[in-house]
């Protein structure tokens, strides 16, 4: 009967050597008949650290997470989480880990409080410990007050803040989240955020997957962005950055009657550009501003001037845009 | 460090919790499950034990014709309540990510099936004990024999929560469900020698309705009920065995195809 692992906490302590990688994936690779989901994938997770996969829809995110968790069968390739081989021992891997799954998986026929403590039962705690750790993760998340309620009642960041709470009913060591602020308010997001960031700080290794690459730059020590189950590239945010996206951006909000005389120029004069919504974003040669003194007599157009980042990362090296990709 | 857990074998921790599970949600709303529990039974026993009872003065081994009905239709509740958990809720429980959440700790697809037919063993047991007890206050069931319907009733129950996944782990929508009620539970009710014996069906007609699942569950059940055994109720055990031998590896393999993919 397996019993609480008391050595996983979240002091940071983890059960293997404090500097070794914590999930190493090498060489991943994932077939559904034709279709190739993950292709090859290899990547580290160091302990302490918080982890991103960044990647539009249908990247394959989703499927490593779950061949992560033991949710989904690999075709070929190596997992070892806390140096378990995930392929071989998916059960003891599932001791060791906290998992939060994209959609929250909460049991409607149960309360919050029930939830946390079946889900701390069948890990393995003992009824006492279950009870206690419900407690605390409740006031962690500060859910104390809801512990009673159906989770239907809750509000859809609720469930999402239950879900996580959930996975750290056993204290793991390594926590997989799987698009974590998927469909929340920014509210609900920020306050997502918030939390992860204190897991952070208390050891928790992390590894998360996103599309949001606000998400990837505030929470990730480093990530890697992949599309069609590839690896595009991996570093920290600012090397990524640096690596890929102008220094800075130009960004010009047109009116509709602008809006043709600004891409008449930029087209003229060869400067690139994209066009999100009303907002053109003028990615000139790296570091120097591009000339557009022949705008300023444009009537209806507002300059502004912004730092790069991921999605002009993604963007550079897939040619196309994370947010509707 | 020794986290090593060995991945094979059964984890009595996954089926316990498991179990738990559905008898606290059970407990939250006992008030609803209960009518089905015990007052639908009981109201299709009162009816047919003193309406059809008035009208059928001969049965073939049994005083009267309600001691003939009681134990068919306790297990017609049993069939009822087992395959009603493992389709409609474990459809929801699929559907709603419930498995996919127990997975994500070290719980096995054979663990979750155990777990959740076990509960259906004991639905099954609970209308069982319920009809059972409101029959022998008529004096429809009487004997210490009678005491032996749980035997029947614990075997129908993990026969039809094995077969209730069969459902569930391929159903595409709730509406498919449906199907367990129109082509299995009810005609299963009405032809499995509930109502009358078996034997007064046409010749051709009396081989199917005895290959049917529920068949030997009543045959069992009405031996414990009238206190009367023949080698028959052995073959009939052995036959229950045998069919839910056969459905729970399956149920097993698709809730795993669908959930583990």
């Amino acid at each position: 009967m397996p019993q609480l692992n008391e050595q996983a906490n979240l002091n940071g302590d983890t059960p293997a050597e404090v500097d070794a990688d914590v999930i190493v994936v090498r060489d991943l690779r994932k077939n559904y008949g034709e279709l190739t989901a993950v292709d090859g994938l290899s990547f580290s997770v160091h302990a302490g650290e918080t982890y991103g996969l960044l990647g539009p829809n249908g990247a394959g995110k989703t499927t490593t997470m779950r061949m992560l968790s033991g949710l989904s069968p690999v075709s070929s390739g190596k997992i070892t989480v806390a140096g378990i081989d995930v392929i071989k021992d998916s059960r003891a891997v599932r001791e060791v880990m906290g998992v939060v799954t994209q959609h929250d998986g909460l049991d409607g026929g149960l309360t919050v409080f029930q939830n946390l403590f079946l889900y701390g039962f069948l890990a393995g705690l003992t009824r006492q410990r279950a009870k206690d750790r419900a407690h605390e993760v409740l006031d962690f998340f500060s859910l104390r007050d809801r512990s009673k309620a159906n989770v239907y009642e809750l509000s859809g960041g609720m469930k999402r803040r239950l879900s996580i709470a959930r996975s750290m009913m056993t204290s793991p060591s390594v926590i997989v989240m799987d698009e974590p602020t998927t469909g929340l308010d920014p509210q609900s997001r920020n306050r997502v955020w918030e939390e992860l960031a204190v897991l952070k700080e208390l050891g928790a290794t992390v590894l998360l997957s996103t599309h949001y690459m606000e998400e990837a730059t505030i929470l990730c020590d480093r990530l890697l962005i992949m599309d069609h189950g590839k690896i595009l590239d991996e570093g920290t945010p600012d090397q990524m950055i640096e690596r890929h996206a102008p220094s800075e951006i130009t960004q010009l909000r047109a009116e509709p009657a602008a809006l043709r005389s600004v891409r008449d120029y930029l087209g003229e004069r060869d400067i690139g550009y994209r066009e999100v919504g009303a907002l053109v974003s003028v990615t000139g040669a790296n570091g120097d501003r591009p000339d557009l003194s022949g705008l300023t007599s444009v009537e209806g157009i507002r300059t502004t001037y912004r730092a790069g980042n991921l999605e002009d990362v993604f963007l550079a090296i897939t040619g196309r845009e994370l947010r509707d990709s | 460090m020794n986290i090593a857990i060995p991945t094979p074998g059964i984890r009595r921790r996954s089926v316990t919790g498991l179990w738990l599970r559905h008898a606290v949600a059970f407990v939250r709303y006992w008030k609803f499950v209960i009518t089905w529990v015990l007052i639908e039974p009981v109201i299709a026993l009162v009816a047919v034990g003193f309406g059809i009872g008035k009208l059928v003065t001969e049965v073939e081994g049994a005083d009267t014709y309600a001691e003939f009905v009681t134990p068919g239709l306790i297990m017609g509740s049993a069939m009822f309540h087992a395959l009603f958990e493992t389709s409609w809720n474990a459809y929801n429980r699929i559907d709603n990510d419930v498995y996919e959440t127990a997975l994500t700790t070290p719980i096995t697809v054979l663990e979750v099936t155990l777990g959740d037919i076990s509960w259906a063993i004991t639905r099954a047991l609970m209308t069982t004990i319920g009809v059972a007890v409101v029959a022998a206050m008529l004096g429809w069931l009487d004997g210490w024999w009678a005491i032996g319907i749980l035997i029947p009733a614990i075997m129908v129950g993990a026969m039809f929560g094995a077969m209730g996944f069969l459902f569930s782990a391929v159903a595409p929508h709730t509406t498919f469900l449906t199907l367990v009620f129109t082509l299995v539970a009810t005609p299963l009710y009405f032809f499995s020698g509930s109502f009358f014996p078996i034997s007064i069906l046409p010749d051709w007609v009396e081989p199917i309705a005895w290959a049917m699942p529920l068949t030997p569950g009543v045959h069992v059940a009405r031996g414990f009920g009238l206190g009367q055994f023949d080698t028959s109720h052995l073959w009939a055990g052995l036959y229950m065995v045998l069919l839910t031998a056969l459905m729970w590896p399956a149920a097993v393999y698709l809730l795993k195809r669908r959930l583990i993919k």
